[in-house]
Formats: structure tokens, C-alpha cells, sequence
């Protein structure tokens, strides 16, 4: 039966106590993710330490770079003043996230630190090669968003980790920034999803940070495709061969939402999009 | 083992003994007996239990019950004006065809004031990304925009 | 007649201000003194045998007072073939099958008990297409037939058959022909409130069941059986229907759930609740059924369609209800959409460890229209013509009787393929390629009620109070779909009275006339010609009586009236002469006479009038009751003949869509529908049936499939089943109805609850074709199979390329 005891820790010392002291206890930010993992029974906790009532947690600091707190809901993300104009295609993902009711709970934390491939967090803090802080009782580190993620549903987190922080280093302004998510409909976990960074100079493409989601185990950053495009020209070969080269970068698979060679073509013509986009943004 | 949890519930303060496990629906259905809120999947995915918590739309079945302490919250009960009279947002769902079955209607109805409160001249393009969680199978949606458009110039002509 | 007070005026519907206020009650919301929560265990295998079933660890959970099984249980049969089981014994044959139900205080203990049922399975090997099935040697699904005679196959014994005209000389007459093979998935009917029903003995032993039913009476006959197996011979069954949150067809016929509420309401000796969670109704409630259907059809130079040859395979899943009888409602648009002689039918249901089908708004003619309309589309192109000019060259015609024997009354057909035709800006954007296309499909449909019982009947009675309040009692049931709406304005405008002097009371078999059930778009159209005939009876016996007292009542209004004014003097007018029944009228509750002065006494309030009659020696109070059954008949579906409705409905719709060639996502970009309705009674209340059943059309086309792995559905939540949100509803629907006034509805009316969902599928594929030249003949036309079809077309073309 799902019965727990909830606790409603008001600094992350309390939490971190609390979740060493009971076993079978599990950490929850939104809900959004645990509660329907408890509804289907794959998750029976004991008890429910929210972190939600731990101001420390849900602060936004935009100075240059920025340092969101990791329980800060989607919702407050896209009204921030200013977090949107530093780093649009956080902004730009943010939107695409569920409906309102789930934006409103939901946390950027609480979807990074479910893992999923999915995760549409993941790819514009890829990008924007954001770390993360994450405290347990005896340690305090800081880990980079790739390295976070090990594997579909597993995360670097040890035992009592929590995640408090995501930083940002200061944005490049002049980027361009993409993203693009496919789902069956508009409101849906995506079925290949690509944030894109892309420094341009005329048509020479000088900085390109990719990356793709629900293509392979962890949402990806796309190393050999922006190897291949930094420093070159984007003429229409060379965005071609950067298709081609990011369909055959990711390893999706076939699941009830779609099929691997769906989500490869979605992919390859997803970078092709923001490519082109660049393109027209930095000739203008 | 319950525990007292007080929280404003339409309006007026409410103090309930409520399980450590339970979710804010089931104290408003189960506990105090306002059915108003439908539960429709009971995962987030639909959005017929949608009631406003401080002023936002949230699923009410994934909303932990003891989350809602000292917070204000809203159903569709409380949406109703005195002498049994539907506020203007519920009359012009009546008069615009926007009700069928009537199970999602509540958690529309919530979603649209959550958005009519905040954004009170909304574009259509808003309309749909306010609802876009709340399901309907019966109406095709059309007469539910029609009725937010027409509840927002009431809202505004009664002002 | 044109000249309503209240048909075609826009009207709040009766129940909508208590359900924009929450307070509605549903099956959800309803609870009984006493009341216990019934939870069921369902198989882990699609097929195999129970060799045991231990249920004394769920026994011994405190909370739970009752566990049964099919061995603690008397035999409870139950569908229309009756090869269902309330309660599964020896066997499961789908990952549905009921083995096991607990009642307990509350749902989580009873939900904790059941999976403390300890089931023992020695599987099977199961099938799971009906080509399996039908395969020499396969294993059998069911053993023995409902009589315990051995089955030697799958094949169902239904036989849907048609043969019309001449085959070989319509083949010879020939010039172009198109085959075709185009299938159709299994759909949830997805209601927003789901499957539920609270079954409670009284201490006499008869049932009340408070049920999310579109058949109450039928309901009641099935359940009286229940109670006969039960050794409750001659008790009887109430059916009582709360608020519904949707129906759809999944209350069009009984279910194993309920018989098990009322097993476990016997044996504990209190109500019991069943409610499915939503991951209960993905995995356990009957779908719509899938389909196969291979058509070959033909014309000849002119376009003139030839011939039509349609088979049918469909998967009846392991058990059977009213998906088996699609194929009955297939043959309406196989014979009889277009003109077409010599047309042959036939439809095979085999059995298979998938899961059994119920209906689904359409019923097969969403199912059958997505083959037909596609293939005349093909057909269109291949003899060189327009698909939408094809389409008027075969068009039917009013007062026409077609190859099935359906006779056509009024028919809007040519007019709902101009309208959408003009709509769409046809001439303009058809064939231009480019990415974007315009596409279109028509229907026919019941539309007079529709004969697949011994009877199509509804009874109505109408009771007056002492107020001039009418008191309506009806079989009907309200689903959302607005029937109390039509009932309302039907009520009112026929016998005189205001909407808001009208209650509709709820649909209770112990108190409402008997009632066929609300499916086959029967509703409006029963409710409003039983409210016409009663309304008539009442008129008559108040217009009889007002002989008397009318010229008595306005003599006194007289003189009240010249007590306040002196000086009046009223017109020459003999009101006792001019008191005769022909000349007494009724209207907005007023009994007046039609050739009478306009002077406010000469008009006698309802109320009043009836207070009259009342309250006086040998005092009468007024009721009337109507039961009444369509001029239509039962088909033989064996030969696929008969005019199963009274009248017809036709319509079209048309879709405009942009393909993106790179991802293979489809965009609507409008709509266009046009149904022949008869004569809108509820604008609004129409509007909205139109708008959710073409919502529902393009869920079907686009986005909904119940996937199943060998027999288990896996996509059991809204999460991975997709239907539309607000969202993918985003263009614009130019919508027009048709008011080709029927003599056979009521005020000219038709039924047009399931229409609208009929063609909406076809008309987008073939839009995709005109704008990419690709036919995904396989629903839903998704973005992977867009996607694919395109690559192979390219494929194709650079083949022919390069072979040059």
C-alpha cells in the first residue's frame, strides 16, 4: 500500500539528516516524476523528504553567468525577468515542458535528476556546458551535466545527494540559439529533441555546441558533429554531411513512442534546421 | 495516523486531519467532500483534478496533501458567486455549447481562471497554452475557447 | 411549421449550470451507507489454464469480507453470444479475463488483496491475429461452444453476407478498377470519467445498480439473468444512471465488472463500488474493435462506379460483445455510400487471445468509410477524374432505395460535397502538389434510430403538475451528448410550454418507460418524436377539458381585470362559443384561443388550468405516454438486407494539410465539414457533437493505437495513448449544417451524434495524397509511416529515373 511519512525539511542540513536517518526514504521536488512513479508502484517509499520548503534551494542569481537553484519550478524559470534574455534556449526548452499545471510544480532539478533521455533540462544545460553542485552530508562537489548523467534513470548521485545548484558560466550573446523537440503531439516527452549553440561569424560557423535527446541512453552532446563544423563554412554540403554525421552519432531505439530510424532521421534533420537557422540569423 | 493540516480552501480557512501519503484531491474529495474535483487519471496527464494553489493551475493528484499548508487554494466550489449564481467564467462555459459530459469541465474551467486572473485579454495562441493540460474528449475544444474569449470581455465590461 | 419558439434557438442545455459548478454527480462521486470497494484480479497470461487460484492470504487481510472466484460462484454467462464469464473458470484467453475479485472497506486495501491473490498458470500458446487463428491446427480459443458442443475452429458463427446485382457483369462493364487493403488499429474510447457502478440488494433481494450504461433495460435483462443464475429467480434489477462522464459505446453492453460488483454485493450483503483507475480502463475496458478490410472497386469510362467487392477479417478478440457486429453497420457504407449496383459484402470474426472489442461511436463506419474513401480516391485517380467530381458523378440521390434495401428519404450528399468542396477552395488547391494538399470523404449513416434489436423503441410519458411544470420520464441516457437538451426543447416547443418549466428526471428503469438504448445516433431522434406524440395526447386531453373550464377561468380574469379597470370594455368575442378543442392553443404555458382578441384575460395560465381540473370533484391530473418504434426494420445480415433506420444521414468533410517531407509530420491546416442534419434542433448543442466527433476522427487518424505485445495492451495511459489536446485542434473548422427537413424526424430532424467522426480520417489521407503523393492505407497515418512511404516513393521515382 502506498503509505509514507511525509517531512518537510526547512533547511538542506534537515534534509540530508532526514534522509540518512530512515531508510527507505526518497527525496521529492516537484512530484511531478515520484508521484506517478508511486502511483505505479515502481517507486514504495517509507517516507517523502520535500525539498520544497528549503528557500536556499529555489533562488535565481543572474550575474553574467547565473546559479538557479535546483528547485526552482519550470514556471518561475520562464518568468524570471532576466534568465531568459542571458540564456534563451534555457527559455526555449522551459516552454516546451508539459502543460501548465506541470510547469508550475515541476522543478529543473527534479527533471535532471530523474534521468530520463528525455529530459528536456538536459539539453540547453549541455550546451551551455552548465555544472552541477550537488551536497551530501560530508561533501559538497560540483560535477559537469554530462558527467550527471550515467544511464537511463541513473544519475552520479550518492546516497543522500542532493542536487542544489545549477551554474551557468556567462552566455555568448551573439550565439544562436535552437531548440526543437518532437513529440507524437505538442504536449509530450520528446521523441528526439536537439538544443543547439552556434557561434557564427558571415557563414563560418566559429563555436557549435549540439546536443540530442531519446536518442541513446543520456541526453547527448554531439562532440564529433561540432569537431566536424567549428571553424568550417556552413555551405549546404557541410550541413549535409552534419545530418548525416548526427544521425549516425546517436543510438535510439524502437520503444511504444517511436522507432529507432524515425528518431535518427528526426535528429540528422533537426541539426540540419538549426544549422540552416544560424545560417540565416548571421547573414542578416 | 492523521495529522492537522490547515490551509485556505475557497476562501476561508479549513483545518483537516489528513494521512502523511495522501494528495491534495483526496482530501478535497474523500475528506471534505467537495467532488467537484474529478480525478481523471490520477498521473498529471489529464487535467481534470486541476485545482489553483496560490494562484497557479497544479494537478491536485500529484500535489502531496501536506504541500498545501498555509496555501490558498481554489476548486470549483469556490469559483461560485452567492445565492447559487455561477461566476461569469462558469455562465459563459453554459452559454457557449463549452460543456458535454461535464468531467473535465471543472479543471478547465480552473485552468482558465488561473489564466484569466494572471492575463486577463488573452490571444487564442495563450487560450491553448493555458488548457493544453486539460483534456476533453467530448467538445473538440472549439466552444471552450469560445467561452474563455467571451468570459474574458465580461470579466473586463463587469470591471 | 418553420416558426419555432425553441428548435433552432441557441439554449443553455438543463444540466450544464451544475456541471460548470462541480456539482454533477458521477459514478466517482456517488457512495452508499455501508458501501464496500470491490477491486478485480485479471490474468497474467493471454492464454492458459488456472490450475489453481489461493486466495487465503487476501482472505486474512483485515478490511477485506469477501474474495471470489469463479469456484466460489455460480456460473454467471454473459455477452450475446454468451461465450463470456462473468468470472473465469479452467481457462484465460486474454490478458483481461477476470479470475478473481475482492470486496473490501476501502480501495486500497482492496487493491493490496488482490495482488495477495496467488493465481497458478500452466500457459498456453496464444494467438494473436485472426491469420493464426484461422490456420490449420491452431489451438482453440474456446473449446466448446456456449451449448458445450465441440468447436473444431475459431471462426465465429456471425455471418454478415450481401450480394446485390450481377459481380461478373459489373467486372465486365469495367473499365478502371482499384484493390485495395487498409486497416484500422484498436482505439480507446478514452471517456474523461471512467468505467464504474455501485451494486446494491435490497433486503428483499432485488439489485440496484447505479451504472455508467448506455442500455438500462437491456442492462436489466442481462442482470434479472445474472440473478436467475444466482438462484434469485423472478428478482428484479433497477438500473439508476448518475451523471456519465462520456459513453462512446463502452455502455453498450454489460460488463464482467458489474456482474462481479453484484456477485460481491450478495455476498457481503453490502453495496459494492467498482471503479476502474484509468491504467484499469486502457488494459480491461473492450475497445473499439481493429479492422482489415480489402476492397476492389470499379468504374467505368464515365466514372460510373461498376462494381464494389468488400471483405472484412476482423480479430474478435477472446470473447464476444458489439464489436463482432461492426460488419452489420460496415455493409451501410459498402452497399449504399454512392450509387453502386452488383456490390458483394462478406465480414469473418475469428477469435484470438487479443482483447474483446465493444462499440465505439460509428460502430464500423468510421472503420469501413477509412477503406472506401481511400479507395475511391484511388479509384478517381486512376480513371483520370477529380476525386471530388468522381464523388458527384456516384453521388446518391433523395428517395432512392439502395442495394441493401435502405430507403433514402431526404439526402444532403450533393450538397455536403459542394459546401466542403467550396469551403476548401478546391478548384484552387487540389492537385497542385507542393507539399500541400486538399483531401475529402463522405458518409452515410443512420439516422432514424437503427433496427439491430428485435425493437428500436423508446417510450416517453409526460407528467403535468399542479404548476404547469412537466415532469419527463425517459429511457434515454445523457452522456454529455445533450440529449436532455434536445428532450428539453422537444418537450417544450411540442406541447407549449417554457424550456425552463421542463425536468427531465433521471434515467431510472424503475420509473422510465422502456428504451431500446442510447446508441446508433437514436437519441434526438427518439426523444423528439416521443415528445411530439405525447405532447400531442396532453394537448388533447387539456384542450378537451379547457371546453369547459377555459370560458369559466377567463370570465373571472374578466372581472378582475374590470375591478382594477373600470372603465374597460371588452371586444364582442362569445368565448363559451368560441371554446371548442380545434380552436384552443398552447404556447410559452399559456392556454389561449387561436381566433380570440389579444387581451391578456383571455389567456389562462397551465398551472392555473390544471389546478382547476384538479381540485375539484372527480378531480383529474394529467399525464401521457407515448411508446414508440421507428418505421424500420431488422435487417437479415445473412443477406445483408433491410432498412434498418427510418430515415438517412449523409455529409463530408474536407481536409487541407501541409506535410513536412523531412520529418513526415502532417499539419492541418483547416477543415471542412458538412452534414446533412435535417433540421438543427440544438445549434449549439450540434455544433458540439461535430466538433468533439472530428476531434475524435483525428485522433483516429493521426495519433491513436492501442499497441499491444502478444495480447497486452501496452500503452495504458494518456501519457504513450495520445488523444488530441487543445492543441492539435489549432485550425480553423468551417463547419455547415444541412437542413434537408425529413419528414420522418422529429420537427425534420435526423440523428447526428455519430457522423461526425466517419469520414474525418480518409478525408486527411487523401488531402496527404494530393499534397505528397503518398497513401499510408494503415491507421493512424503517423509521422514514421509518412516518413517511410516517402522514402520509398522517392525510392520508386528514382528507380523509374534512372531505368529510363
Amino acid at each position: 500500500m502506498r503509505r509514507y511519512s511525509y517531512h518537510k525539511p526547512q533547511t538542506i542540513e534537515d534534509a540530508l539528516r532526514l534522509k540518512n536517518e530512515k531508510t527507505g526514504a526518497v527525496y521529492i521536488a516537484g512530484g511531478t516524476d515520484v508521484m506517478v512513479q508511486i502511483k505505479d508502484r515502481e517507486l514504495r517509499p517509507s517516507a517523502m523528504i520535500s525539498l520544497r520548503n528549503i528557500p536556499d534551494l529555489a533562488r535565481i542569481k543572474v550575474n553574467g553567468g547565473a546559479r538557479i537553484g535546483a528547485l526552482t519550478t519550470i514556471a518561475d524559470i520562464i518568468r524570471h525577468p532576466t534568465l531568459g534574455q542571458a540564456f534563451p534556449v534555457l527559455m526555449e526548452a522551459a516552454r516546451r515542458i508539459g502543460s501548465v499545471q506541470i510547469r508550475n510544480v515541476a522543478t529543473i532539478g527534479g527533471n535532471l535528476c530523474n534521468c530520463s533521455p528525455c529530459a528536456d533540462m538536459a539539453l540547453p544545460l549541455l550546451v551551455l556546458e552548465a555544472k552541477v553542485r550537488l551536497r551530501g552530508s560530508d561533501t559538497t562537489r560540483e560535477v559537469s551535466i554530462e558527467d550527471f548523467f550515467q544511464g537511463p534513470g541513473e544519475s552520479c548521485l550518492l546516497a543522500d545527494e542532493i542536487m542544489t545548484d545549477i551554474l551557468l558560466d556567462r552566455s555568448d550573446e551573439n550565439a544562436v540559439a535552437v531548440f526543437m523537440k518532437k513529440g507524437r503531439v505538442q504536449m509530450d516527452l520528446a521523441v528526439a529533441s536537439v538544443a543547439a549553440l552556434l557561434d557564427m561569424e558571415g557563414d563560418l560557423c566559429r563555436k557549435a555546441r549540439i546536443a540530442a535527446g531519446s536518442v541513446a541512453p543520456v541526453p547527448l552532446r554531439l562532440r564529433a558533429v561540432e569537431e566536424k563544423l567549428e571553424g568550417s563554412i556552413l555551405s549546404e554540403k557541410m550541413i549535409r554531411k552534419a545530418q548525416e554525421l548526427s544521425k549516425n552519432s546517436v543510438s535510439p531505439i524502437t520503444d511504444i513512442r517511436s522507432t529507432e530510424d524515425y528518431r535518427r532521421q528526426v535528429v540528422g534533420v533537426f541539426v540540419k534546421r538549426s544549422l540552416e537557422k544560424a545560417l540565416t540569423w548571421s547573414q542578416q | 495516523m492523521r495529522r492537522e493540516i490547515s490551509f485556505f480552501l475557497n476562501g476561508s480557512e479549513v483545518k483537516v486531519a489528513a494521512m502523511d501519503h495522501m494528495r491534495l484531491i483526496d482530501i478535497l474529495r474523500d475528506t471534505l467532500n467537495l467532488t467537484g474535483t474529478k480525478e481523471g487519471c490520477g498521473e498529471g496527464e489529464c487535467g481534470a483534478c486541476t485545482v489553483i494553489v496560490d494562484g497557479q493551475a497544479v494537478n491536485s493528484c500529484l500535489y502531496p496533501v501536506f504541500e498545501v499548508e498555509g496555501k490558498k487554494v481554489v476548486t470549483i466550489e469556490g469559483l461560485q458567486e452567492p445565492e447559487n449564481r455561477l461566476s461569469l467564467l462558469q455562465q459563459a462555459f453554459v452559454n457557449s455549447g463549452a460543456i458535454q459530459c461535464g468531467f473535465c469541465t471543472p479543471g478547465m474551467i480552473l485552468s482558465a481562471k488561473a489564466l484569466l486572473d494572471s492575463n486577463p485579454n488573452p490571444t487564442e495562441a495563450q487560450i491553448r497554452d493555458a488548457l493544453q493540460g486539460n483534456l476533453c474528449r467530448c467538445t473538440g475544444y472549439v466552444q471552450i475557447i469560445e467561452a474563455v474569449k467571451k468570459a474574458a470581455i465580461n470579466i473586463r465590461d463587469s470591471e | 411549421m418553420n416558426n419555432f419558439s425553441h428548435i433552432g434557438k441557441k439554449v443553455s442545455r438543463p444540466d450544464g449550470a451544475d456541471k460548470a459548478a462541480g456539482r454533477a454527480l458521477y459514478i466517482q462521486d456517488l457512495t452508499r451507507p455501508g458501501m464496500l470497494y470491490g477491486k478485480i484480479k485479471f490474468s497474467e497470461f493471454p492464454h492458459a489454464r488456472i490450475k489453481n487460484i489461493d486466495t487465503s492470504k487476501a482472505e486474512r487481510l483485515p478490511g477485506v469480507k469477501a474474495v471470489i472466484t469463479a469456484y466460489n460462484t455460480p456460473e454467471i454467462r454473459i455477452g450475446f453470444l454468451r461465450d463470456n464469464f462473468a468470472l473465469k473458470k479452467d481457462k484465460v484467453r486474454q490478458y483481461r479475463d477476470e479470475v478473481a475479485a475482492v470486496a473490501a472497506i476501502d480501495p486500497e486495501i482492496a487493491e493490496e488483496a488482490a495482488d495477495q491473490i496467488e493465481v497458478e498458470y500452466e500457459p498456453l500458446p496464444g494467438i494473436f491475429s485472426p491469420e493464426e487463428a484461422m490456420k490449420e491446427g491452431a489451438p482453440l480459443i474456446h473449446e466448446v461452444d456456449p451449448r458445450g458442443r465441440e468447436r473444431t475452429n475459431n471462426i465465429l458463427p456471425l455471418k454478415f453476407h450481401h450480394e446485390s446485382g450481377d459481380l461478373e457483369s459489373g467486372k465486365q462493364a469495367t473499365k478502371f478498377v482499384v484493390q485495395g487493403q487498409y486497416s484500422t488499429p484498436l482505439v480507446q474510447q478514452s471517456c474523461m470519467g471512467t468505467a464504474g457502478c455501485i451494486a446494491e440488494f435490497d433486503m428483499n433481494n432485488n439489485l440496484t445498480l447505479w451504472a455508467k450504461t448506455q442500455i438500462p433495460f437491456l442492462a436489466q435483462r442481462d442482470f434479472n439473468r445474472a440473478l436467475n443464475d444466482m438462484g434469485l429467480r423472478g428478482k428484479n434489477t433497477r438500473i439508476i444512471i448518475p451523471a456519465l462522464g462520456g459513453g462512446f459505446g463502452t455502455g453498450l453492453d454489460t460488463h464482467a465488472y458489474e456482474y462481479i460488483a453484484i456477485l460481491l454485493a450478495y455476498r457481503t450483503g453490502h453495496p459494492v463500488k467498482i471503479l476502474y483507475t484509468r491504467d484499469e480502463e486502457f488494459s480491461y475496458l473492450s475497445p473499439r474493435q481493429s479492422s482489415q478490410t480489402k476492397i476492389n472497386q470499379g468504374c467505368d469510362a464515365k466514372g460510373k462506379l461498376t462494381f464494389r467487392s468488400v471483405d472484412v477479417l476482423q480479430d474478435n478478440g477472446a470473447y464476444t460483445s458489439w464489436g463482432a457486429t461492426y460488419p452489420s453497420v460496415m455493409m451501410l457504407p459498402a452497399t449504399s455510400l454512392y450509387r453502386v449496383s452488383n456490390v458483394y459484402f462478406d465480414a469473418k470474426l475469428v477469435y484470438t487471445n487479443n482483447t474483446y472489442c465493444q462499440a465505439m461511436r460509428g460502430y464500423g463506419n468510421p472503420e469501413h468509410c477509412w477503406a472506401l474513401e481511400s479507395n475511391m480516391d484511388e479509384l478517381a485517380e486512376q480513371a483520370g477524374f477529380d476525386p471530388y467530381e468522381f464523388r458527384l458523378i456516384n453521388s446518391n440521390k433523395p428517395n432512392e432505395t439502395t442495394p441493401m434495401g435502405l430507403k433514402i428519404s431526404t439526402c444532403g450528399l450533393e450538397e455536403s460535397l459542394k459546401s466542403v468542396a467550396k469551403k476548401l477552395d478546391w478548384a484552387k488547391k487540389h492537385g497542385k502538389g507542393k507539399q500541400r494538399g486538399v483531401g475529402m470523404a463522405s458518409l452515410i449513416h443512420v439516422g432514424g434510430g437503427g433496427r439491430i434489436y428485435r425493437s428500436d423503441a423508446s417510450g416517453l410519458i409526460l407528467k403535468l403538475d399542479d404548476f404547469g411544470n412537466v415532469n419527463v420520464y425517459h429511457g434515454g441516457v445523457e452522456m454529455g451528448q445533450g440529449l436532455h437538451a434536445v428532450l428539453t426543447l422537444a418537450v417544450a416547443e411540442s406541447l407549449g410550454v417554457r424550456p425552463d418549466k421542463v425536468f427531465i428526471n433521471p434515467t431510472d428503469t424503475g420509473t422510465c418507460p422502456w428504451d431500446v438504448g442510447t446508441h446508433a445516433s437514436r437519441g434526438s431522434f427518439m426523444a423528439g418524436n416521443t415528445a411530439i406524440l405525447a405532447a400531442k395526447k396532453l394537448r388533447s386531453q387539456i384542450f378537451r377539458l379547457a371546453e369547459d373550464v377555459f370560458p369559466e377561468e377567463v370570465h373571472k380574469n374578466l372581472k378582475k381585470h374590470k375591478t382594477k379597470n373600470p372603465d374597460y370594455e371588452p371586444p364582442e368575442f362569445d368565448v363559451r362559443e368560441a371554446a371548442t378543442e380545434e380552436r384552443f392553443e398552447l404556447k410559452d404555458g399559456f392556454i389561449f384561443l387561436k381566433d380570440a382578441p389579444d387581451e391578456p384575460w383571455l389567456r389562462l395560465e397551465l398551472g392555473r388550468f390544471l389546478r382547476t381540473i384538479h381540485f375539484r370533484d372527480q378531480g383529474q391530473m394529467l399525464t401521457a405516454e407515448v411508446f414508440y418504434d421507428p418505421p424500420n426494420e431488422r435487417p437479415d445480415f445473412e443477406k445483408g438486407l433491410g432498412n434498418i433506420s427510418s430515415t438517412y444521414v449523409f455529409g463530408t468533410q474536407g481536409a487541407e494539410v501541409e506535410v513536412d517531407t523531412e520529418t513526415g509530420e502532417v499539419k492541418i491546416l483547416r477543415m471542412a465539414a458538412a452534414h446533412d442534419v435535417g433540421k438543427v434542433l440544438d445549434p449549439e448543442g450540434l455544433r458540439g457533437q461535430i466538433y468533439g466527433a472530428l476531434a475524435q476522427g483525428i485522433g483516429y487518424a493521426l495519433y491513436e493505437e492501442l499497441q499491444t505485445k502478444n495480447g497486452k495492451i501496452q500503452n495504458t495511459n494518456f501519457r504513450d495513448y495520445k488523444i488530441p489536446t487543445i492543441q492539435e485542434l489549432d485550425f480553423p473548422i468551417d463547419l455547415e449544417f444541412i437542413e434537408t427537413n425529413d419528414s420522418f424526424g422529429p420537427f425534420g430532424a435526423k440523428g447526428v451524434a455519430e457522423p461526425g467522426l466517419v469520414p474525418t480520417a480518409p478525408a486527411i489521407a487523401n488531402a496527404i495524397y494530393d499534397a505528397v503523393g503518398v497513401r499510408i492505407p494503415d491507421l493512424p497515418i503517423t509521422p514514421e509511416k509518412v516518413l517511410s512511404a516517402l522514402k520509398n516513393l522517392n525510392k520508386q521515382t528514382e528507380k523509374r529515373r534512372t531505368a529510363k
